[in-house]
């Protein structure tokens, strides 16, 4: 695996060299909010940003997702399948989204059921991370197997230091791009050294969450537990956490038609916490009240994930505590369950 | 504000464009009216498509905002007079529904000539025949509607 | 604490140990700076997480349908009291059940305003002292003129304490602001393509997670309209022109009942302005039938009646 430096104005050559074989992705400010948009140049984005609203999982889950489309004309029916997939570079994503990719990739291609969209989408994406240098007092991603400097998941990290970023690959595919890059200069040991030093200096700032790993075990007793009751109280039932969140993949599938008998079928985000979410076609609903959706949605990432995957369903990212509307805090209802008096039963 | 959608109509409708207009008539009064009218040969632009309802009270909003989505270029609502509703106050209830959604819709910005209300009684074949004329006189003159065209 | 906070924790405390309710709902310290969360109290001991200052946007009129058992007491701003009134109006609410404890509000900060000016800093404590918002973060601090933040609909508001309440809190504020709905005549002078233009550029930032829906105390269909799927009405997609319809019909069917309390507009995590639409709604309600919502339990909503008298000068003028 390469090390390199970078200075902070060949970052427009990178990505001009990448753009010959890559469609460029990155976080551009769009009034005001950061949303991973397609960029044709390095200056349309904003590479110092905290983090965006919307994950970067739009670009290979997108919000609205035709899967196909149809023409109709007299009785001959055409249809249009999606065109294939071009190669994508996601650059500046932070390590906790590349991580979220990681837990995406374990849904969308679990046993039998492989998603051909979001997978297809995935083997042709370059991950090119940016390390943070200033996690905010929201952000627990080293709690949940992450970090600010995390290079995992991602194929090439960037750190920023000085007037230069510190440019890191850790797959093969990274290695190949950064090979292609005649001008990067090579990291100094000294600076090599301090760059870590400040890595780990800003990982340790991140507040810990304990037991986050073994949270499930607890909550393996607690399905009954008044404190769902609790936390259901003031949640709205809207989608912003679920949406916002990186991990979050649900979504729905519906037929739209035009007058002039073309149509098409798409794929939306859906959210466990709408009423309708689980409503059967028997008229049946599993999941009536808020407090069973509240429940549900804490069991997922933290008890359903780990018994299916292996892996903590969040990456830490804090979203969902910065933008809830009534203020909920998912930190809060963690000391909660550890504190539960139900834990010690059975 | 008139000129400017008098030049974008010259620019986007071709002299093949022809307004389609869809009319929400109520089956005692308008629609007899429509009938009449028809009976009667007087002479108005084809460009409605009349769909009958029992009373113009029975016309919800999402009709004409689902018109306005699927891509109808113009709306004519038409009911009794008041006072001469065959369930007494039907019409009432529309004109009230009516208002509020116009001007909500204009504020949105929906060209005002597109939705059209008026009264038109069973006896008023003529009448009928001239308030399709205007109604098709105001929608071309803003244009065919694009506004809520999808693009796949 | 401010006086009014110590009153508020007070009221609330008495009413608990007499028994007059069950429940009080209010609002406490959010887990952010300018955050606050719906409060539910039942034990008098915890009446100090009260609490209720310019960060509470919420309309927890909202959640008392969710309680139609019990006795409950709440903390009610303006806005709230008249969601409260509305609601009884409508038959959703027992109001024998309800003891609105009136407060005078000074208005809420726009969060979203905020961030735009303090941009990619987190911000760490929000103060207010006197005219001045006090913003401060790790390495900043910026001192703002407080009346530049607050929302929009408070500044044109003239109910900032209940006009219906059972019990008074403070001193309750009568406002003698005149409103002329100016913002939005200088908004209908422009063109129909502008207009537009405007809401498609506004909307389109819309994902369509309903917090809007959900955090407005008239918005209470157990089906909601673009829910329904026999028949599909219109599209569910974050597509402009399936965000733009939305909100219009929303928009529409609030006409008459919105008590205009900004919170859709607050709790929207994208920053969308849906204050100007609310505007829009109070004026056509106003200017045509002289009703304005919750702020009293005798006049049917305008949308559950009607009048021979109408005005209809839109109706078309054949020559």
């Amino acid at each position: 695996m390469m090390q390199k430096m970078i200075s902070k104005d060949k970052i427009s050559k990178f990505i001009s060299v990448l753009q010959k074989e890559y469609k460029i992705f990155g976080p551009v400010r769009e009034k005001g909010d950061i949303v991973f948009k397609e960029v044709q140049s390095a200056d349309e984005m904003d590479l110092d940003y905290l983090n965006s609203k919307i994950p970067p999982k739009s670009v290979l889950f997108p919000m609205v997702d035709t899967l196909f489309s149809y023409k109709k004309d007299g009785e001959k029916v055409e249809i249009i399948e999606n065109k294939p997939y071009n190669k994508v570079v996601i650059f500046g994503i932070r390590p906790c989204d590349a991580q979220s990719f990681y837990l995406l990739h374990n849904f969308f291609n679990f046993g039998k059921f492989k998603d051909p969209n979001f997978l297809d989408r995935l083997l042709n994406t370059v991950l090119i991370g940016i390390g943070c240098l200033n996690p905010r007092n929201t952000c627990f991603c080293t709690s949940v197997n992450g970090g600010p400097f995390n290079s995992e998941h991602v194929d090439i990290l960037l750190t920023k230091f000085k007037e230069n970023y510190f440019i890191a690959s850790s797959t093969d595919d990274g290695d190949v791009i950064l090979k292609k890059m005649d001008f990067l200069s090579d990291a100094k040991d000294s600076d090599v050294k301090e760059i870590e030093e400040m890595q780990k200096k800003v990982e340790s700032s991140i507040k810990i969450i304990e037991d986050l790993e073994d949270l499930h075990k607890i909550l393996d007793n607690m399905y009954e537990d008044p404190l769902w009751e609790e936390c259901a109280l003031g949640c709205l039932g809207c989608g912003t956490c679920s949406y916002l969140c990186p991990t979050c993949h649900c979504f729905d599938v519906v037929d739209e038609n035009k007058p002039d008998g073309s149509g098409r079928r798409v794929r939306i985000w859906d959210t466990c916490q709408f009423p309708l979410f689980t409503l059967e076609t028997s008229g049946h609903n599993p999941r009536t009240n808020k407090i069973q959706r509240a429940r549900q949605r804490i069991y997922h990432k933290f008890n359903y994930y780990p018994k299916n995957y292996n892996l903590i369903g969040c990456v830490g990212c804090g979203r969902c505590i910065l933008y809830c509307p009534v203020s909920n805090d998912v930190r809060e209802t963690f000391s909660k369950i550890k504190k539960a008096p139900s834990k010690t039963e059975g | 504000m008139v000129e400017e959608t008098k030049q974008a109509a010259k620019g986007e409708a071709s002299e093949e464009w022809k307004p389609k207009i869809i009319a929400f008539l109520c089956n005692w009064c308008s629609y007899a009216g429509a009938d009449l009218a028809g009976v009667s040969r007087v002479q108005y632009p084809p460009n409605i498509r009349i769909v009958r309802v029992p009373c113009s009270g029975r016309i919800n909003p999402f009709f004409i905002i689902k018109s306005l989505s699927a891509g109808w270029d113009g709306i004519l609502v038409s009911g009794c007079h008041p006072g001469d509703c065959h369930y007494i106050s039907g019409n009432y209830v529309a004109r009230r529904r009516f208002a509020i959604l116009r001007d909500l819709l204009i504020f949105m910005g929906v060209q005002p000539e597109r939705l059209n209300f008026t009264w038109v009684s069973a006896a008023e074949g003529e009448r009928f025949g001239k308030v399709v004329k205007k109604t098709v006189e105001n929608v071309k003159s803003v244009g065919p509607n694009k506004m809520f065209e999808k693009d796949w | 604490m401010s006086d009014l906070e110590s009153s508020i924790r007070e009221t609330a405390k008495n009413l608990l140990t007499e028994g007059k309710v069950d429940l009080i709902l209010g609002y406490e310290k959010g887990a952010l700076p300018l955050r606050a969360a719906p409060c539910f109290i039942t034990d008098p001991t915890d009446v100090d997480r009260l609490v209720f200052d310019y960060s509470c946007d919420l309309n927890l009129a909202k959640f008392l349908r969710e309680h139609p058992e019990k006795k409950l007491g709440i903390i009610s701003k303006g806005c709230v009291g008249r969601g409260v009134i509305h609601l009884v109006v409508e038959n959703q609410l027992n109001k024998e059940n309800i003891t609105i404890i009136g407060i005078p509000c000074q208005g809420v900060i726009n969060r979203s305003r905020v961030i735009r000016k303090i941009g990619e800093r987190e911000i760490l404590e929000v103060k207010v002292e006197n005219d001045k918002l006090l913003v401060k973060g790790k390495d900043f601090e910026e001192s703002l003129p407080l009346d530049d933040y607050i929302n929009n609909l408070c500044k044109t508001c003239h109910y900032k304490s209940p006009p219906v309440a059972d019990i008074t809190v403070g001193e309750a504020t009568a406002s003698s602001l005149q409103d002329n709905f100016e913002d939005i005549t200088s908004f209908e002078s422009k063109t129909p393509g502008e207009k537009m233009e405007y809401f498609k550029d506004e909307l389109n930032r819309c994902i369509r997670c309903y917090a809007c829906r959900e955090a407005c105390p008239v918005c209470y269909c157990s089906l909601c309209f673009i829910d329904q799927n026999k028949p599909v009405w219109f599209g569910k997609t974050a597509d402009i022109t399936d965000n733009f319809i939305f909100h219009m019909i929303r928009a529409l069917h609030v006409a008459g009942r919105c008590v205009s309390c900004g919170a859709c507009s607050s709790v929207c995590p994208m920053g969308i302005d849906l204050n100007l639409l609310n505007r829009k709604v109070e004026q056509i309600v106003k200017e045509r039938y002289n009703f304005e919502s919750g702020i009293s339990l005798e006049t049917p909503p305008p949308m559950g009646a009607h009048k021979f008298e109408d005005g209809q000068e839109f109706m078309i003028e054949e020559d």
